[in-house]
């Protein structure tokens, strides 16, 4: 692997009050990867991603992105990266090209060149005749769009994804697929995190899944895959996550309710 | 202390089941809703659980303080017919200013019905805990407005009168809770969707503007000299004005008098209030609940109209007058385009003009007003003032609202203070909702006492602009209008403008007292103001304001 490293996280750790949620997390990024980022609800991905992004100033341990230390040099980072939360809450009394006019003169871009932009991507999503709409009247995958759409509006080299793909139609999931891809051929790094095991395993270069705040598992899925030998992404998550007894589970579910 | 609340209502059972309601399933609707306002009181970061762990003591002092002033302004009359009549005219004026300004988004509030709607549960019932939330705070602030004057009562008129009046505060509670229902619905049939929304927020402008008008006007025609033997006729619309029906209904079982006139004071007194709830919860909330889907499924499917201030002259006259610094460019220009639209800011803003503009104008019709007097005097200086109150209502406008989770992509933004967003914020808020009433009323100003005010008029415009500035620094650094407004903080901002009351005061005083020393005065205080505006912009707000601080009120999830 010649591509240099861009993202260095060293005996990373989280206590929610009393409640540790990272349990010393040590991983090394390369450029040009798509890197999915998985595990069970609570598993503490989302808080990762959101110390990654400068969302959660207060963790343990070490952090440098494209060189410069997370706590620090904060802003340096912040100029170089994209996110998308899991959950698309934005100014509901303002229109798309307002909000994204917001960010993009907020990360130095001039009106005119947000403005094209904006109509770019959001003509790519089909939605440019509702650039001048209220977000209040949007869907929850047309809010998810603006989303994808004004995180991308300054080039960033890192995207953070938190399920970008949450409400998103059949026709926009595949077109962000194929927009991450080329991504990463672009040489941008996504840090991509997400349930959908099936995206995960199609599109991302390395897997890493966490479980209770630890990693346990790290690689390409055809690398853990010779490990294991299992089938696909879904069955290898749920052995390692020791879940397996789907199947007695579900008849238990039936049982607590029909009583 | 919520079982005790909830246990109130068991008395009621009866009458709230005939009113059409699952009483267990009310009991457990209202139980979520303090439970939740309790929590939110609790708060989630450190500030913030400071400000708003006394929130509910706070307001409950002020409305006692309130009372008190009342009381001093009662003690002095004789007939109990006349007390108990402004007592209760008193309360009624201050809780529907309650209810239309602080509780119709409680009562309109349409968040919980993705969660209970699906439920197996009657209109009534949720329509019924949804008042009855709303009710306990406000008989909370009826008990703690009246609590002084029950107490004067007890040491005029004895202690049966002054339970007796204790217990017609309640029945006053309900009858105005009954009014405010019926006043929406009649709004409710005349629109639908966001036109509702937008009516609704005007008529809450305009009744909270009447209100004061009304008690301004009260207070001014009411000679003061003859307060403390006035008796009120009885006349036949007498019967028609709750405050006599309940006055009269005290005097009557205070001092056994039973006549007729008597009777139909208590007829109506336990009648009016007991049909009104009736009618309300029987009749009057299903059609209310029909329409508040309405206007939540109108939110969904109506395409708004975007207005295109942010291109005006005035806008681009304002950015460059108020904004040196590129960062602060676009929070100016969120902030500009989105207090047109929120109808919070503007229910919470808009009124603070019509008072001033009604404190203003109200003393111009007494009898005794001379127009010569006037221009003689240094009266334009309390009038220029009094605009401090229209200024120091913008940060706290810009607090609340539904965007409690959008505050996110501010802190994804490269920028090593927060202090340019709150600076262009509160430039924005500034530029665009004062300046223009500000200018109006400077025009008039120097149309009566000559242009020879005009360093005044600068003056007090520099000395508003800076409290009004460092009244939003140093409130909670919440970005704009997200925080959640809920019913227990109703009236906690009484106790902060009664404190800028007295700083307008002691401004406008300051100045006024400059100027009677030395004719040169205003050469002192414009380079002070200005100079305090300059350390204020350039150190202060960004030693004030940093992430630490924005982090502790705000949620990034």
């Amino acid at each position: 692997m010649n591509n240099p490293t861009i993202v260095d996280i060293r005996n990373l750790e989280k206590k929610y009050g009393k409640k540790q949620v990272l349990h010393g997390i040590d991983l090394k990024i390369t450029s040009g990867q798509i890197i999915g980022y998985i595990g069970p609800n609570g598993a503490g991905k989302s808080t990762t991603v959101k110390i990654l992004c400068g969302l959660i100033n207060e963790y343990e341990g070490d952090i440098t992105i494209f060189g410069n230390d997370l706590r620090t040099q904060t802003l340096e980072i912040k100029k170089r990266v994209g996110y998308i939360p899991e959950n698309a809450v934005l100014y509901e009394s303002l229109t798309p090209m307002e909000f994204m006019e917001f960010v993009g003169e907020m990360r130095g871009l001039e009106t005119e060149l947000t403005r094209s932009k904006a109509e770019a991507l959001m003509n790519i999503f089909e939605m440019k005749s509702n650039l001048n709409q209220r977000i209040a009247t949007f869907s929850k995958g047309m809010r998810q769009k603006v989303m994808i759409c004004s995180a991308l509006l300054h080039n960033p080299d890192l995207i953070f994804m938190d399920e970008p793909l949450s409400g998103l139609d059949a026709n926009s999931v595949i077109m962000v697929k194929e927009m991450l891809i080329h991504l990463a051929r672009e040489g941008k790094t996504v840090f991509y995190s997400s349930h959908l095991m099936d995206v995960v395993e199609k599109i991302s270069d390395r897997i890493i899944l966490i479980d209770q705040g630890r990693v346990i598992a790290d690689g390409s899925f055809t690398d853990l895959n010779k490990l294991s030998n299992d089938e696909n992404l879904e069955k290898m998550f749920t052995r390692l996550t020791g879940n397996t007894n789907h199947g007695e589970k579900a008849e238990a579910f039936i049982n607590a309710f029909e009583k | 202390m919520i079982r005790f609340l909830l246990s109130l209502f068991k008395p009621f059972r009866w009458f709230i089941e005939k009113m059409g309601a699952d009483y267990p399933q009310f009991i457990r609707i209202l139980e979520l809703k303090l439970t939740l306002d309790n929590r939110r009181m609790k708060g989630l970061g450190n500030n913030s659980k400071k400000a708003t762990e006394n929130a509910l003591g706070k307001q409950s002092f002020s409305q006692i303080i309130f009372g008190v002033l009342f009381a001093t302004f009662l003690i002095i009359v004789k007939s109990s017919f006349t007390y108990y009549y402004f007592a209760h005219t008193f309360l009624m004026v201050m809780m529907a200013m309650m209810i239309i300004s602080e509780f119709t988004t409680i009562l309109f509030d349409t968040s919980e019905n993705v969660i209970i709607q699906p439920l197996p549960v009657k209109g009534n019932t949720i329509s019924l805990a949804r008042n009855a939330h709303v009710l306990i705070y406000l008989s909370l602030m009826a008990f703690n407005l009246s609590v002084v004057s029950i107490i004067v009562a007890i040491f005029k008129f004895g202690i049966v009168s002054a339970l007796v009046f204790t217990f017609t505060v309640f029945l006053n509670v309900l009858f105005t809770l009954f009014l405010a229902n019926m006043l929406y619905l009649v709004i409710m049939r005349l629109a639908s969707g966001e036109k509702l929304k937008n009516l609704l927020m005007y008529f809450q402008i305009f009744i909270a503007i009447l209100f004061m008008a009304a008690y301004q006007l009260g207070l001014n025609m009411v000679d003061k000299t003859h307060i403390q033997d006035m008796i009120l006729p009885v006349y036949w619309y007498t019967y028609l004005v709750p405050p006599a029906f309940f006055s009269g209904f005290i005097e009557s079982l205070s001092s056994f008098i039973f006549d007729r006139q008597h009777i139909i004071f208590i007829v109506e007194t336990v009648v009016v209030p007991a049909f009104g709830i009736y009618l309300t919860g029987k009749y009057l909330t299903p059609v209310f609940n029909r329409k508040l889907m309405d206007l939540e499924q109108g939110d969904r499917v109506s395409k708004i109209k975007v207005e295109t201030v942010r291109k005006s002259l005035w806008y681009r006259i304002m950015l460059l007058t108020f904004v040196r610094r590129q960062e602060e460019k676009a929070p100016f220009k969120l902030l500009w385009t989105m207090t047109g639209r929120e109808r919070l800011f503007m229910q919470s803003f808009l009124p603070s003009i019509g008072y001033v503009l009604i404190m203003i104008i109200v003393p111009f019709f007494r009898k005794s007003f001379d127009m010569n007097e006037l221009v003689q005097s240094n009266r334009y200086l309390l009038i220029l003032y009094a605009f401090f109150f229209i200024g120091t209502t913008l940060p706290v406008s810009l607090l609340t609202g539904n965007n409690q989770h959008a505050a996110w992509v501010f802190k994804t933004v490269p920028l090593s203070s927060p202090a340019s967003y709150f600076k262009g914020f509160i430039k924005a808020a500034f530029a665009r909702f004062f300046i223009p009433f500000y200018m109006a009323l400077a025009i008039v100003i120097c149309c009566i006492w000559g242009i020879r005010v005009i360093p005044d008029v600068l003056i007090a415009l520099l000395a508003i602009y800076l409290f009004t500035s460092l009244y939003y620094y140093y409130q909670q650094a919440s970005f704009p209008f997200a925080l959640e407004k809920s019913a227990s903080q109703g009236g906690a901002a009484f106790v902060k403008i009664m404190g800028l009351m007295f700083i307008a005061a002691s401004l406008g005083f300051l100045h006024y007292l400059l100027l009677h020393w030395f004719a040169f005065a205003n050469l002192l205080l414009i380079p002070l103001y200005l100079g305090a505006i300059y350390y204020m912009n350039r150190v202060f707000v960004y030693q004030k304001i940093s992430w630490e601080t924005v982090d502790d009120v705000n949620n990034y999830s």
